[in-house]
């Protein structure tokens, strides 16, 4: 293990690379840096031996990095670290900060092989590795400055200060990608420390930078631009720019690290909650990972599938281009089918201690397909019915995805939630709107089924959404209903409709559904139910009551009944507002 | 007009009524039953109910298919019950789901007079009514009607102390219910179970002495002081002569407690 020169010392000689001044956005020299750039034809991990690989850290009482193999399914080693940057992948090394180290490890074998000592005085911003090297960012008096090392031997091959701040960078295939005071992305040569081109935003700044193994992007939190040579026009629209709709319960999700947030140079919860694609965003699907779910959607930015990871949170994830992988708090590794949400592999690396961050190196990989099933369902289902209190607005998301999807086990879900003590208020009230806008037919045994429970002081039960659940049932009239599932639902209305606990905000909606759905077999029982009323002073002096049975009358009846409207409206002992309510009903008829 | 709304209305509830030609002093009736001064409408329904004339009866159903105030409706519902008919029942049914309290607890004392399974099935239901004063008016009526129904669900309610159901299975206890009675000690409040068993003694008609010896032991088996008391009462009330096993072994418990002088 060698020992080499001080960062310090370097820092103090190199040239300035980056200014102000330069050739920004040229065309011709950004398509040559990108050729300059050594890539494979398909997409691949960094390391040497092409084997899917990920990079762990562990807490605990002493910090850990781990190393796994996905393919294999084992773990290559485990080495003491005091790990305080993501973990950058080379093609025979691992490189990240340890304390005020930037240490490189074999990565066959996780020993030490060399390490630099960073000034105490300079700050850390980020670390980039290609194959080949290392490339180390930090400030010094708000300037930035960047140095790069050989990768096996720690040599340090070239360094440059720049007039201002410079953000964590990425590399790819021998170039090393540098944020410049957020407006502008330099492109250098990682062997020689010569820019080759340089990109400069005008829609919007570049503060998020993320290499695959055969693309580049860069962006910011708004939107991001895939590094090709139309980012020479640095605009939104003549780039090859793009950017999703994440639903605002998933927020704040980003597409990558902020690469001018210190907080965001090492591992954090903000990559529990970051956007998953490949290839290009604006044609593609993507998913989104949060916390302990991730969301898959079509390119249009409809949720299609969901996944929701058992009890603990998702501390890194990955879109392969082949299966989106992630690691959880406990060590569970996971590979969802990018298109589906389909679990492919769950798998623990098997360890005791917690994962804090982790890096992974499987670019194309994906576990081979078992046969497995989609479980979107059951996955919103999950969400849903889950009790952590920090996840109301994804229980939210999880609502109104299931609702989208049409039979009557999903509004039998629905319903659950509602029946559920623990569930906020404020998602009951978003199943609420969601149930009665649903207006799905298939679902009106369910609904009938959940008019079974009534107010019972032995049994202690009471009507679970009696008022919501016959709204639901009214949004179905008009519809071609099962005539077996009408005759249900209508006995089970008229049963709360008897029922002397029905409250009058849940009596309105029962009568609105006896008549959106009765087809003229309920008349002769709400005919009855006005009869019994009409002199009380509570229900047929109450104008909502009112109006809704005059109406479900006046509305779905026929002569017969406008025949009763006439002989209540002429009762001396009708209630006052409930004659005008006949009245103004007849004559508009 | 109205009438014969009414009474096509609920023409599936009611069988057809014999059309007598009503006496004027029954028009009279029926004309203050319909009209809007509440107290003189009831107290026409009482006297419709005093009548036995077919028409009067007739004259109280079509009131109720039509509907009355709350007040009024109490008191038809008990002026029809002086005359069961089987028409009454799906109206009474429909009255023991009325929101008001008295309305449906006045239609649950009407149904124990019929004997009829819609019946004792409404007041067995009305067991399980939220309202503590319907329930009460439920288990008097399970008395009233020998409904077996509410057997059950009365001793549910045994076991969540309430006092009418203790007196609703005091009232109906026979040799088999007072031994399931005392076997729900230590499943319901000792009070309520000490009270049912209490006012089992009580029953004059309740016998014979050998199965007051069997509640005097169920009780016997309480620790609690309501046991003691109801034994103590059950003591007092008895004359000594002629003597009595269950007074005497009553009086022991009694004894043996301290409880006696």
């Amino acid at each position: 293990m060698r020992a080499l020169a001080l960062i310090a010392f370097v820092a103090g000689c190199g040239g300035s690379l980056f200014q102000l001044t330069s050739v920004d956005n040229n065309r011709g020299e950004l398509t040559t840096a990108l050729a300059h750039r050594q890539l494979p034809a398909q997409p691949s991990p960094i390391n040497a031996a092409r084997v899917p690989r990920v990079f762990a850290v562990l807490g605990g009482p002493r910090k850990q990095i781990v190393a796994y193999d996905l393919a294999a399914g084992t773990l290559m080693w485990r080495q003491p670290a005091d790990v305080a940057s993501r973990i950058c992948i080379g093609g025979s090394f691992v490189a990240e900060l340890e304390g005020k180290q930037l240490v490189a490890r074999d990565q066959a074998t996780g020993a030490q092989t060399w390490h630099v000592d960073l000034d105490p005085s300079r700050d850390f911003v980020g670390l980039a590795t290609d194959r080949d090297r290392a490339y180390l960012v930090w400030s010094e008096h708000g300037n930035g400055a960047i140095a790069a090392y050989d990768g096996a031997s720690g040599k340090l091959l070239w360094h440059a200060r720049a007039d201002g701040v410079l953000g964590a960078p990425a590399a790819q295939g021998g170039v090393v990608y540098v944020p410049y005071a957020s407006q502008w992305l330099s492109i250098i040569d990682g062997a020689s420390g010569d820019q080759l081109a340089r990109v400069r935003g005008i829609d919007e700044q570049i503060s998020m930078l993320r290499a695959t193994s055969t693309e580049a992007y860069f962006g910011s939190k708004q939107g991001v631009f895939v590094l090709d040579a139309s980012a020479a026009t640095g605009t939104r629209k003549d780039g090859s720019y793009a950017s999703v709709a994440v639903p605002p319960q998933l927020e704040p999700t980003q597409y990558g690290p902020d690469a001018y947030d210190a907080v965001q140079s090492g591992y954090s919860a903000n990559d529990r909650a970051r956007i998953l694609w490949s290839g290009s965003l604006a044609h593609a699907p993507y998913a989104v990972a949060y916390f302990r779910f991730v969301f898959g959607f079509d390119p249009h930015g409809t949720l299609v599938w969901a996944y929701s990871h058992p009890r603990t949170e998702l501390v890194a994830s990955a879109d392969t281009g082949a299966a989106i992988v992630a690691i959880s708090q406990t060590g569970d590794i996971v590979a969802l089918d990018p298109k589906t949400g389909a679990l492919r592999l769950d798998r623990a690396i098997g360890t005791s201690e917690p994962v804090l961050g982790a890096t992974f190196d499987a670019d194309g990989w994906t576990p081979p397909n078992a046969g497995e099933t989609v479980e979107t369902v059951e996955a919103l289902v999950a969400i849903a019915r889950d009790h952590d209190e920090r996840f109301d607005r994804v229980k939210q998301l999880a609502v109104q995805a299931l609702a989208q999807l049409p039979g009557g086990a999903v509004t039998r879900q629905l319903l659950d939630v509602l029946a559920d003590p623990r569930a906020p208020d404020k998602l009951k009230d978003d199943v609420v709107e969601l149930l009665v806008a649903r207006k799905d037919p298939a679902s009106l045994a369910v609904l009938a089924a959940q008019l079974a429970t009534h107010d019972d002081y032995l049994a202690k039960t009471q009507p679970i959404a009696l008022g919501p659940v016959a709204k639901a049932i009214a949004g179905l009239g008009g519809a071609k209903l099962d005539p077996a599932a009408v005759a249900s639902a209508l006995a089970a209305l008229e049963s709360h409709l008897d029922a002397p606990t029905t409250q009058i905000p849940d009596l309105v909606p029962v009568i609105d559904a006896m008549a959106a759905i009765g087809g003229g077999a309920e008349r002769a029982e709400l005919s009855a139910h006005l009869l019994l009323y009409h002199a009380d002073d509570t229900l047929g002096g109450d104008p909502a009551w009112g109006r809704a049975i005059v109406g479900a009358l006046e509305n779905h009846g026929g002569p017969a009944e406008r025949e009763l409207l006439r002989a209540v409206a002429t009762d001396p002992r009708t209630r006052p507002g409930l004659v005008a309510i006949v009245r103004d009903a007849l004559t508009a008829d | 007009m109205r009438n014969r709304l009414a009474i096509c209305l609920a023409c599936a509830l009611l069988s057809p009524a014999a059309a007598a030609p009503k006496p004027t002093a029954l028009g009279e009736i029926v004309t203050a039953l319909d009209g809007v001064d509440e107290d003189a409408a009831a107290r026409s329904a009482t006297a419709l109910g005093d009548r036995t004339e077919p028409a009067a009866h007739e004259a109280l159903l079509d009131a109720l298919a039509w509907g009355l105030e709350p007040g009024v409706a109490t008191a038809a519902i008990a002026a029809l019950a002086k005359h069961p008919a089987p028409p009454d029942l799906a109206l009474l049914r429909r009255y023991a789901g009325h929101h008001d309290v008295a309305v449906r607890s006045a239609a649950l004392g009407a149904l124990a007079l019929y004997p009829d399974p819609i019946a004792r099935n409404a007041i067995a239901q009305a067991l399980r009514d939220p309202n503590a004063t319907v329930r009460a008016a439920a288990a008097q009526a399970a008395v009233k009607g020998h409904v077996k129904a509410a057997i059950e669900p009365l001793f549910a309610l045994l076991g969540l102390g309430e006092d009418e159901a203790a007196k609703a299975l005091a009232a109906m206890a026979d040799a088999e219910l007072v031994r399931r009675i005392g076997d729900q000690l230590g499943k319901v409040p000792d009070p309520a179970l000490a009270s049912c068993l209490g006012l089992i003694l009580q029953r004059a008609d309740f016998g014979p002495d050998t199965e007051r010896v069997e509640v005097v032991r169920a009780l016997a088996k309480i620790s609690d002081a309501s046991a003691t008391a109801a034994l103590t009462d059950y003591v007092n009330a008895t004359p000594a002569n002629p003597p009595r096993a269950s007074r005497a072994e009553a009086m022991k418990i009694v004894e043996a407690r301290g409880a006696g002088k």
